[in-house]
């Protein structure tokens, strides 16, 4: 299997393709009305322009590829002050615009190969992987604990690796093995017992599906565990029928729809395969007027919208080959693929939810802090940019934050602890199944 | 290890004593603490070049200041220890203003970013360096007050584009920007806080430089080389609901002058402002391309706002007299339906689509820099034409704009010249036309505004020697030790 994961070198000319104009650093709409707000979680936490979103960023790269910046530790650790949340990406409207994630995570990349990346914290992470198939340090038994209340309860969920079911439930790691996050896997899989849904999990033997290797440079660690899932997704649909996966992670949902789509095999492997995200399934299921709700939460809640369902989902319109504008002209920017209205349909379908919204929403929506390895590198910080969320969330009166990734869960959970907010944190899974009903009613 | 590079050899020549350097890093950690100053070779990296022909220079620190206090302390210390400090606040400008010419402390005011007030009564609003166009005109619209936006970043500087003589989209009706000033509070070179206009007399009130001795004139259009502005008063403005634009097209600069020239007189324009086909064009053709036989050289839009239909219609009435009598001249006048995103661009600022710089990014190295001048009307016909010889021998595309100010007497005349920054040799051949036009504006009576150093030497050339001198005298006053981003004003 081929993979087309770009060195830094070969990014060469889209990073001279920008200005350094500044367009980056704010997030702004013109509207009217106009909105502002931060949108660079480390340019907010550090200041200096090195750090501040894109501008700063391609600096850094330029002064790599000129050798004008060698590599040592504070240099190095700077590279990976980055969330990589692509707010940036989502205000720029130059050529570079469709890259300039791929560009820090190219400068990652660099840095392991010349031996001097990753951060010492994310060396263990990648250890843990290589030892663990997992980021956790965890041993694989551990893997599916979360599952015990349903066996305890006469309501195990099927292992794929003995049985056939059109569903593969995705689970991840953080779901898996990180405690305060196994709510989200739980919540998913009562949701699809209540609907009768036929699927099953991996167990054991799901593996971590790469995307934090991948967002911290180590494209080999990336390379070896993705390669194994879609021959493992390959031989689900041969063997067991699988027909979609679906992920409750936005973290693993981007790399399987897009990390993976840099295999010169996706296409081939995923045919037959549908990848959707929970959300988005328990959406459509809503459409089609198969969700029955029962009972109210009178909530009132915010939705914070994670980068890897949001504006790490776009699609960017090139013009590779001059016929529009000129060769490699950024053009535009579809954002179908991004789920931003569908958490919020299913939380306004909710009976007695109260949606509000934080200034700073869908593509513009500030990052928790914890991606580009920035939790695991940095969790101080991760949990304090976590809490500005938080805060944002408690200014519009929301009483509690509702997201899509356990990730952000965790992280957001751990900026509410740190600033003593009232403010809890749920995934939009654990809503639906505390009112959703059950399958007598319901056939999808 | 690489080699040293020519910018790190640069840089060595700044530091000759390495315990000197630790001893400053010391002292600027006492003023605003560790997490806000630093020598770090990759920090100073990115505040070493920016969009110009400007060659990149590295400072030898970065600080960020926090509070007005610390700005004191750190000018005292500067002063004493005779370092450079070079003010920042985005570092969007177009001209190297924040590249160091001699290291020394770059000084990042990004983090002093309050709007202090804002006085919808009065129509005043008090804002520090740090304020971005976006930020206020969030703030602003609330009260649906507005500014002078410019074709720039919305995440620019106010502050730093006023007191630069930067101008925005209202620049018909209100002047530049710096002429929206009503007060200042300025720390000087050597540490003291001072106040001009009318928060010199009472702390709280902002509304006016006048009718006190115009003392504001010391910081304005001095590029950072006499103290650092911490807070600016400025007039905002009520927010007319109706909009109408007028656009037309001329075969010649002379036709579109005439037209401009006659429609200012009326002073009804929000902004009046023509292009040159080149610079209506997405890339601006680089290298030069010629203009089709069949399009028009000149497109003019004429933005107005109004209150009532009644005026609205007042003010169409005006501009369809305006046209007649342009035809009636024989000139090449024809109305143009402008393309509705191009529009877009013009009339609803700040903008990511104009600010994020799309007409510079198409080839590799995105370089952008102008001859950008204020220059009197009547001389804008003939020194376009001369700039067009130059550009064109030079390759590189006339892309104009000319903008009337307040009045008809004068207005900004400049060209955006994309050029390839990783070429130096494309980079040199761009710094080279654009001098050269430069001289030609000077010596028709134009004045380049936020000039590199390159244009400040064409301006001193020609300046009267009294002027010199107590520019001089000033700076000298002002910055006894020439610590303020020396260098810049080429004296």
């Amino acid at each position: 299997m081929e993979w087309k994961i770009a060195e830094l070198k070969e990014l060469e000319d889209k990073i001279w393709r920008c200005t350094a104009c500044g367009t980056c650093k704010v997030a702004y709409d013109y509207g009217p009305p106009p909105t502002f707000g931060e949108i660079c979680p480390a340019g907010a936490e550090f200041g200096f322009e090195g750090f501040m979103a894109s501008k700063g960023k391609i600096a850094f790269a330029r002064g790599i590829l000129s050798g004008e910046l060698p590599w040592d530790e504070e240099f190095l650790e700077a590279i990976y002050k980055c969330t990589v949340c692509a707010g940036c990406q989502n205000q720029c409207e130059l050529d570079h615009k469709p890259y300039i994630p791929e560009i820090i995570e190219a400068m990652r990349r660099r840095a392991v190969a010349d031996g001097v990346g990753p951060m010492p914290l994310h060396k263990n992470l990648l250890q843990s992987m290589k030892n663990y198939n997992n980021p956790y340090q965890g041993p694989r038994r551990v893997r599916t604990d979360w599952t015990r209340p349903f066996k305890k309860a006469g309501k195990p969920i099927k292992d794929l690796n003995k049985e056939a079911a059109p569903v593969f439930f995705f689970v991840g790691c953080t779901g898996a093995f990180n405690t305060a996050a196994r709510a989200v896997p739980t919540a998913t899989a009562s949701i699809f017992q209540k609907l009768g849904m036929d699927f099953g999990i991996l167990g054991e033997n799901e593996i971590c599906c790469g995307s934090t290797a991948m967002r911290v440079g180590d494209s080999e660690e990336f390379k070896r565990v993705a390669t194994k899932n879609l021959e493992t997704f390959k031989w689900l649909h041969d063997e067991r029928g699988v027909k979609t996966i679906i992920s409750s992670c936005a973290g693993c949902y981007r790399a399987i729809k897009k990390d993976y789509s840099l295999s010169s095999e996706y296409d081939k492997v995923m045919e037959g395969i549908e990848v959707i995200h929970t959300a988005d399934y328990l959406n459509r299921l809503y459409k089609e007027g198969k969700l029955k709700f029962e009972g109210e939460l009178h909530w009132k809640v915010t939705y914070h919208d994670p980068c890897h369902t949001g504006r790490h989902l776009n699609k960017f319109i090139i013009d590779e080959e001059g016929k529009q504008l000129w060769k490699g002209a950024y053009v535009d920017v579809d954002q179908s693929e991004c789920l931003y209205e569908q958490p919020r349909d299913l939380l306004k379908a909710i009976p007695g939810v109260e949606l509000v919204e934080m200034k700073r929403n869908r593509a513009n929506s500030f990052c928790c802090g914890g991606g580009g390895g920035v939790m695991t590198g940095f969790g101080e910080w991760a949990a304090k940019n976590a809490s500005l969320r938080i805060q944002e969330g408690a200014d519009v009166g929301a009483e509690r934050i509702v997201s899509i990734c356990p990730f952000c869960h965790f992280n957001l959970n751990e900026g509410a602890k740190r600033i003593g907010s009232q403010v809890k944190v749920h995934d939009l899974t654990e809503l639906i199944d505390q009112v959703l009903v059950g399958k007598s009613d319901n056939q999808t | 290890m690489s080699e040293l590079s020519s910018l790190q050899k640069e840089h060595a020549t700044t530091i000759t004593d390495a315990g000197k350097v630790d001893s400053v890093l010391r002292e600027l950690r006492k003023i605003v603490g560790e997490s806000n100053c630093t020598a770090s070779k990759h920090i100073r990296y990115a505040y070493s070049y920016d969009l110009s022909f400007v060659k990149p220079k590295l400072p030898d620190y970065v600080v960020m200041t926090e509070t007005v206090e610390q700005v004191q302390e750190l000018l005292r210390f500067a002063n004493k220890e005779k370092i450079p400090i070079v003010p920042y606040t985005a570092g969007t400008n177009i001209g190297g203003l924040t590249i160091p010419e001699r290291g020394g402390i770059l000084l990042d005011l990004k983090k002093m970013n309050n709007i202090v007030a804002i006085d919808p009564e009065s129509h005043v609003a008090v804002i520090e360096p740090g304020v971005s166009h976006a930020k206020l005109a969030d703030a602003l619209y609330k009260h649906k007050l507005r500014f002078g936006w410019p074709v720039g970043p919305p995440s620019a500087s106010v502050l730093a584009c006023a007191v630069s003589h930067g101008i925005g989209g209202l620049s018909a009706k209100y002047g530049l920007n710096s002429q929206e000033i009503t007060s200042m509070e300025v720390v000087l070179p050597t540490g003291e806080l001072i106040r001009v206009g009318s928060c010199a007399i009472r702390h709280d009130a902002w509304h006016s430089c006048l009718p006190l001795p115009q003392l504001d004139g010391l910081f304005k259009g001095w590029l950072g080389s006499s103290g650092v502005v911490t807070k600016i008063g400025i007039s905002v403005h009520p927010i007319p609901p109706l909009l109408k634009v007028f656009t037309v097209s001329t075969e010649n600069v002379a036709d579109m002058y005439s037209y401009m020239l006659n429609l200012s007189n009326y002073e009804m324009c929000d902004d009046l402002t023509a292009v040159s086909w080149w610079l209506t064009q997405v890339p601006i053709p680089y290298p030069f391309k010629a203009k089709p036989d069949d399009s028009p050289e000149w497109f003019c839009f004429a933005t107005t706002t109004s209150w009532t239909e009644k005026e609205r219609e007042a003010k169409t009435e005006i501009w369809e007299t305006v046209f007649e009598e342009e035809q009636k001249k024989g000139t090449s006048i024809k109305q143009t339906v402008y393309p509705e995103e191009a529009l877009r661009g013009r009339t609803q600022l700040p903008s990511q689509v104009v600010g994020s710089t799309k007409n510079y990014c198409k080839q590799g190295g995105a370089g952008i820099s102008w001859p950008g001048t204020f220059t009197p009307a009547k001389v804008w016909g003939p020194v376009y034409n001369k700039w067009k010889d130059i550009l064109v021998a030079h390759n590189l595309s006339p892309a104009v704009r000319m903008t009337m100010y307040r009045g008809v007497h004068y207005g900004m005349f400049r060209a955006m010249i994309p050029f390839n920054k990783q070429s130096a040799e494309e980079t040199e051949n761009a710094r080279h036309a654009i001098v050269e036009c430069l001289k030609v504006d000077l010596d028709a009576g134009g004045i380049p505004y936020k000039p590199p150093v390159d244009f400040a030497n064409e301006i001193n050339k020609r300046a009267d020697p009294g002027y010199l001198d107590l520019l001089r005298r000033m700076k000298k006053f002002l910055d006894p030790n020439d610590i303020m981003n020396p260098g810049k004003l080429g004296i």
